[in-house]
């Protein structure tokens, strides 16, 4: 049925205005970097032409700033913050799932208690242990704290996955003479590769956007930190505003187009489960 | 018989404690003293906190800021998520392009997203300088400066920022309805609007459950645009009830009163949680 029906034609000028309306706020953003802040109160929906590079420069070129140390403590954060936390719950998930005594059903409920906790509840006592033991505005520090917020959900996760895999590979490793924690790295992490990217995606993206965590505990200017102090002062320098907001999001837009389909199904995925 | 040592959850268990278990407690501990974060000393006050939650106006506030933001954003985009995902469920090759294009807003930050919506919202922002341009002048208001309109303007924000994920949620679930329950109505004599009511509708009322759990969870916990869309004002009637913790603990030093907050909320996430647990059990049978 190759014919236009009068009702597509309906539903296609439906979803295109939808999308249009929809992704209004991108295109002010998008037009409105290369324009100074005069031309965007006057004229903010037209095409930037030319195209003026200076709010860009400002920010690169303001003394307080340092777009690029928001960048490295974002990405020490989320790497390692993200690799600890996979590691460790994947070693754990592994007893866990293989393991069937009364340790590992407590300790299976236990980690699974942090999934419902509303995690502002942490804040006080942390930064007051935090302040004592002088970790505060630590780097390491702050990776362990995150370390410790998606635990509960990559045991989870791998517990699930390392579950429903059949145990014959192992066994016949063992055969080989293979010890466990060689049947861990060689055999069970390289089978729950898929569920490894919808935790390092699920995960990864939440302490790159964290926000409040971050901020409580030791001001570190991560690049949503950075951004928001940064900002403060230039509250209605629209050009600045866009060029910070161009900074902070063009690496994970530039991440999300490159793997949507992983970006999308692990997000809903890994949203659903946990 | 291969052993695996225990060992194995020794890191996992000891960081999990520490630095999640151990301030859990902590918070509970907190709640029932009176300190200030800054004395060395504290009483223990019983459960003066939990008294005095109840005559607070200003967390009263808070929790009816919070369940409206909830209400609105939960309604809006189940509803707006499900419509959308039906039209784009029969847009063929232009599927991945259009879902693309909705769930862009999820995966960054919500405080750039505040941003850039605070650049149109503002009194001086883009908003106002359109309306301004078209001759509309009169229909120039205060988005952000007033109580009613920065909630809805907070609402508008989040609803963007999810609307995606919820119309993705439901486009997966729709994907699954099997294809002979659609030609079984068709050969009733079912129109689509008879297709959707009677065949995608009660199909798929466990997608719609998680959806709508999901979306009620999140807002909740709603802080991030509130900080830097109203900063919690004007005075502070754009509080949410994670903001109000949050200013209580760290703004007015009030650690033990904020962490009894905190454990209220607690229960209401718990509670939900279960209630969650529960569908998602019953959707496996």
């Amino acid at each position: 049925m190759k014919k236009v029906k009068p009702k597509s034609v309906v539903l296609w000028a439906l979803l295109i205005a939808m999308v249009a309306v929809f992704a209004l706020p991108l295109y002010i953003t998008v037009v409105n970097i290369w324009k100074p802040t005069q031309q965007i109160s006057s004229s903010p929906m037209s095409l930037p032409i030319p195209p003026i590079a200076d709010n860009i420069m400002s920010v690169l070129n303001d003394p307080n700033v340092s777009i690029l140390s928001m960048y490295r403590n974002s990405v020490l954060i989320t790497v390692f913050g993200a690799g600890i936390c996979m590691f460790l719950s994947s070693l754990a998930a592994y007893y866990l799932a293989r393991e069937k005594n009364r340790l590992s059903k407590v300790l299976s409920l236990y980690f699974l208690f942090g999934l419902m906790v509303p995690y502002v509840i942490v804040y006080v006592p942390l930064v007051t242990m935090f302040n004592k033991v002088h970790l505060t505005g630590n780097l390491p520090g702050l990776i362990l704290v995150f370390v410790s917020g998606s635990i509960s959900f990559s045991v989870f996760m791998y517990q699930g996955f390392i579950g429903g895999i059949s145990e014959e590979l192992e066994e016949a490793a063992i055969i080989d003479g293979a010890g466990s924690f060689t049947i861990y790295a060689r055999i069970v992490m390289p089978l729950v590769k898929p569920c490894t990217t919808t935790i390092a995606i699920f995960i990864g993206l939440s302490m790159w956007n964290d926000f409040l965590t971050p901020l409580l505990i030791g001001q570190v200017k991560t690049i949503t930190v950075g951004i928001y102090t940064a900002i403060g002062p230039y509250a209605s320098d629209w050009g600045t505003v866009f060029a910070y907001v161009m900074f902070a999001t063009l690496p994970i837009v530039i991440l999300y187009l490159a793997a949507q389909k992983q970006f999308i199904s692990g997000l809903t995925t890994g949203a659903v489960k946990g | 018989m291969l052993k695996r040592t225990k060992l194995y959850l020794a890191p996992a268990f000891v960081v999990y404690t520490l630095l999640l278990i151990v301030p859990i407690l902590g918070a509970f501990y907190l709640s029932f003293t009176d300190w200030n974060g800054i004395s060395a000393s504290f009483h223990v006050v019983g459960l003066k906190n939990y008294v005095d939650m109840l005559g607070d106006a200003r967390l009263r506030n808070a929790i009816v800021v919070t369940l409206k933001i909830t209400l609105i954003v939960s309604v809006t985009v189940n509803v707006l998520g499900l419509f959308i995902a039906t039209l784009l469920n029969r847009a063929g090759r232009m599927i991945n392009v259009l879902r693309s294009i909705f769930f862009l807003p999820y995966v960054i930050s919500t405080v750039a997203i505040s941003f850039i919506w605070l650049s149109i919202l503002s009194y001086t922002g883009v908003l106002n300088g359109i309306l301004e341009m078209e001759g509309l002048g009169h229909l120039v208001t205060d988005y952000i400066g007033n109580t009613d309109n920065a909630i809805k303007s907070i609402c508008v924000i989040e609803i963007w920022r999810t609307l995606g994920f919820h119309m993705v949620l439901y486009l997966a679930s729709i994907q699954t309805v099997p294809e002979e329950l659609y030609e079984a109505c068709t050969m009733d004599g079912g129109n689509s609007w008879q297709k959707f009511r009677y065949v995608t509708l009660p199909m798929i009322v466990p997608g719609i459950t998680i959806s709508v759990i999901m979306s009620v969870m999140t807002e909740m916990k709603q802080y991030d645009i509130v900080k830097v869309i109203t900063n919690g004002g004007p005075g502070y009637s754009t509080e949410t009830i994670t903001y109000n913790i949050v200013t209580q603990a760290f703004g007015n030093n009030m650690l033990g009163y904020s962490s009894a907050i905190a454990v209220f909320l607690f229960f209401i996430i718990v509670a939900i949680t279960l209630v969650q647990l529960k569908v998602m059990k019953k959707k496996e049978i």
